[in-house]
């Protein structure tokens, strides 16, 4: 028969770290609350017949986040076997909290200190016996980072899944526990189970939840409030709060038994928020951070090693070793014109920015790893809400930073619908890692000695959130406050470099993996419909499907200042995903035969555009919808076809109006004369402004009708 | 008087966490119950960072202002 392990516990207290240990996947762990927003399964190593779930994390079992509803309702229907409640010792007495809760579920439940590490090099003790008394409960102490531990844990929690259920300790004072009895007495038989005592608290606390769910009768109803109100009277408080005071009473009882603390006063922790997060230094810390990790990698490091794999490896090791292979065994000539200018020019064009995206990963994940990423959501909180975003909608953004699809999914944290959409609608806005190579390419080709490019397509990025913030929170579908922030801080620790290589490995294979399968699908068929004209012969690129294809579209993208087919086309080839950009440009400029000289690679695509045309066409392809993938997650976040395309709508729209503002008011600026365009540019600017200072709808009917007026 | 116009550094007592509702009950299982001390560590425009029960939550101005303390 098989056992249910779950896991709970608080948020970022290690449940995720522990699940890779047990059962030896390597689930993403990132150092922020919040990272596990579904259950994950997992099979035990060397026990097959266990199966771990990775729960997300919660402060309480009364739900507040989606979270909290996931981890309470699987506990509730699922049953597991037992559950190992994973406590951050270096923070007990708040991570007792949910103990106490948990306990009371009448499932088994082991105790795993977790971080003991911490909590022994600060000179601390904790009396993990008297703690296992005071719950009822196995405890075990154990180190999920350094693997501390974790066969103990095992062989305790599976011990306790054998046991049958048994009395669970009193915790509250005898007043409520006499309450408490007198409710159980009330419940009907059917709910007489393991779970009497927890069901008795919700009700007493009026859990709305469970009031629904025990679905009682009137008379049993009304026998339950007269025993609750009664107790209300008598200790001269709202029920809720009694429970969650006797809680916090009964901890702070246990914890003065068992844990001594060496020091107390400002922790090194503090000490670094009140530089990093001081209310003057902020936001230039940031920025400074930002352009930092953009500009190395994007700008040096990254472009050393970019260049060299680009020029040198598949420039003169890779594509004349092939060729001189492919042609010494007697090759067909359309074959050698496939692996030659489709997939080595276009899968090696993406590849090539490998080094820049690791360097760039590499960056990312020590900030993530270190805490300092949370702290960017408290500091944009404030920005963020003035433009009707809270802090939480910066989460998703940064780890879009990496990749739309999670970026999206990470949205689910945020607890206030409309919050949520706006933030799936505007995550995408920010460069992800596929983006990358698009800005590496612009930055290198057309704008050499630059160092602002690359940061300014991540401001670029955080402007074209927060101004559609502010047009859509003006909306009637999104009007009203952003729900309130509360979040805590991870405190910050110096990263591993296990954990931080990791993190960057796995953002990298996936893009090296997306390189090998749906880029290079698409790379063929670029390669197909550039080589092939319409009677299906090999002919010049000029002559090609693709270009008579591009030339269609072309018109399109004129007023933006990249008329050239081979922008359009990569532009389209861009929504499959963001690096066929740059492959597509691979195969099309040929980089694989000019790539023995760098300069040469960039002069083509310097002669086809300009500088201006070519950011408005980096600006276009940074903002327009987003690829496939994140497409697909979208839809499954926004829950409809019609908010996705919405979505989509609204991201190519926008897109078009901030490249075309760009480049018209750019060639002004650049002497370029007055022209048609020019004035659509100013009338845009304006209609902008405008939606950007219009006063917000109202959301009662007489406003509704009174705004469609004024915008009519 | 609210929890927002306390200063940096000050440790004080939380005497009464406002309103009735799940927000409340949120703020109390990340141990913002009366009778706990609170010390701000830093603070935004209204926003602020505050360590409680050795755990640091960043809470923004209209969370913060229903702390009395």
């Amino acid at each position: 028969m098989s056992i249910k392990l779950a896991l709970a516990g608080n948020p970022n207290c290690g449940k995720t770290t522990l699940f890779n240990e047990l059962t030896g996947s390597s689930q993403y762990v990132g150092n922020w609350p919040g990272v596990t927003v579904e259950k994950k399964e997992g099979k035990l190593k060397g026990h097959k017949d266990v199966i771990v779930t990775d729960l997300p994390g919660i402060y309480s079992l009364s739900p507040y986040t989606l979270e909290e509803v996931v981890t309470r309702n699987y506990l509730i229907h699922e049953n597991p076997d037992v559950i190992v409640n994973l406590v951050d010792a270096s923070n007990l007495e708040r991570n007792l909290y949910l103990t106490t809760q948990l306990v009371e579920m009448g499932l088994p439940v082991v105790l795993a200190l977790n971080m003991m590490d911490i909590v022994r090099k600060n000179g601390d003790t904790i009396d993990s016996k008297k703690i296992g008394e005071a719950f009822g409960c196995p405890v075990v102490e154990i180190s999920a980072l350094k693997a501390e531990g974790t066969q103990e844990l095992i062989s305790a929690a599976l011990s306790a899944a054998q046991l049958k259920p048994h009395a669970i300790a009193a915790t509250f004072s005898d007043k409520v526990e006499a309450a408490l009895q007198q409710i159980t007495q009330q419940l009907p038989g059917a709910l007489r189970n393991r779970h009497q005592r927890w069901m008795a608290i919700k009700l007493f606390e009026r859990d709305e939840k469970m009031l629904a769910e025990a679905d009682l009768s009137d008379a049993t109803r009304a026998n339950l409030e007269a025993i609750i109100t009664k107790c209300e009277t008598e200790l001269d408080d709202d029920t809720e709060s009694i429970i969650t005071n006797e809680r916090y009473e009964y901890i702070a009882k246990v914890i003065h038994k068992s844990y001594k603390k060496k020091v107390a006063g400002l922790t090194p922790s503090d000490k670094i928020d009140r530089i990093v997060t001081n209310r003057i230094l902020a936001l230039p810390i940031f920025a400074l951070i930002m352009w930092f990790v953009y500009y190395v990698s994007i700008s040096t490091v990254g472009t050393g090693m970019t260049n060299w794999v680009n020029d040198v490896l598949f420039g003169e090791i890779v594509p004349p070793a092939v060729e001189g292979f492919l042609v010494s065994v007697g090759t067909a000539d359309w074959l050698i014109s496939l692996i030659m200018d489709g997939i080595i020019a276009g899968v090696g064009a993406v590849l090539g920015f490998l080094p820049q995206m690791l360097t760039m990963f590499l960056f990312l994940a020590i900030l993530e790893d270190c805490g300092y990423m949370a702290r960017i959501a408290f500091i944009m909180d404030r920005i963020f809400r003035r433009f009707g975003l809270s802090g939480k909608s910066f989460i998703p953004i940064l780890i879009g930073t990496g990749c739309g699809v999670p970026g999206i999914m990470a949205s689910r944290t945020i607890e206030n619908d409309h919050d949520r959409k706006l933030t799936v609608i505007t995550t995408t806005f920010i460069p992800c890692s596929a983006k990358l190579p698009i800005i590496a390419l612009i930055a290198g080709a057309m704008f050499p000695d630059s160092t602002w490019v690359g940061p300014s397509a991540y401001f670029l990025g955080i402007g074209a959130i927060i101004v559609s913030g502010i047009i859509l929170k003006k909306t009637r579908v999104f009007a009203g406050d952003p729900a309130p922030f509360v979040m805590e801080l991870p405190a910050y620790h110096v990263p591993g470099a296990k954990g931080v290589l990791i993190h960057m490995w796995d953002r990298g294979k996936a893009f090296i993996k997306k390189a090998g399968t749906i880029i290079l699908l698409a790379t063929v068929l670029v390669w197909f419909l550039s080589s092939f004209g319409w009677n299906m012969q090999m002919v010049d690129v000029e002559d090609s499907m693709l270009a008579t294809l591009g030339n269609f579209i072309a018109p399109l993208f004129a007023p933006l200042g990249f008329d050239n087919w081979k922008f359009a086309v990569a532009t389209i080839t861009g929504l499959i995903a963001k690096e066929n950009v740059v492959g597509t440009f691979g195969i099309l400029f040929g980089f694989a035969e000019v790539a023995e000289d760098g300069a040469e690679v960039w002069s083509s695509l310097q002669a086809a555009v300009s500088p201006l045309g070519a950011y408005a066409f980096l600006t276009f392809n940074l903002l327009c919808a987003p690829c496939f993938a994140a497409i697909g997650a979208a839809r499954a976040e926004l829950g409809s076809a019609k908010w996705t395309w919405f979505s989509v709508g609204y991201q190519t729209l926008f897109a078009y109006i901030i490249a075309l503002i760009i480049y018209q008011t750019g060639s002004l600026i650049n002497g370029g004369g007055f022209g048609f365009w020019t004035a659509v540019a100013f009338v845009l600017v304006a209609a902008l402004i405008y939606f950007l200072v219009r006063k917000p709808a109202d959301i009662n009917s007489a406003g509704k009708r009174l705004n469609r007026k004024v915008s009519a | 008087m609210p929890l927002t116009m306390a200063k940096a550094g000050e440790r004080n007592r939380i005497k009464k966490v406002t309103g009735k509702d799940e927000v409340r009950r949120f703020l109390a299982s990340l141990g913002f119950v009366e009778g706990e001390s609170v010390t701000v560590v830093s603070e935004i425009a209204g926003n602020m960072i505050l360590n409680i029960k050795d755990t640091r939550v960043a809470l923004d101005k209209s969370m913060a202002n229903r702390i009395m303390i």
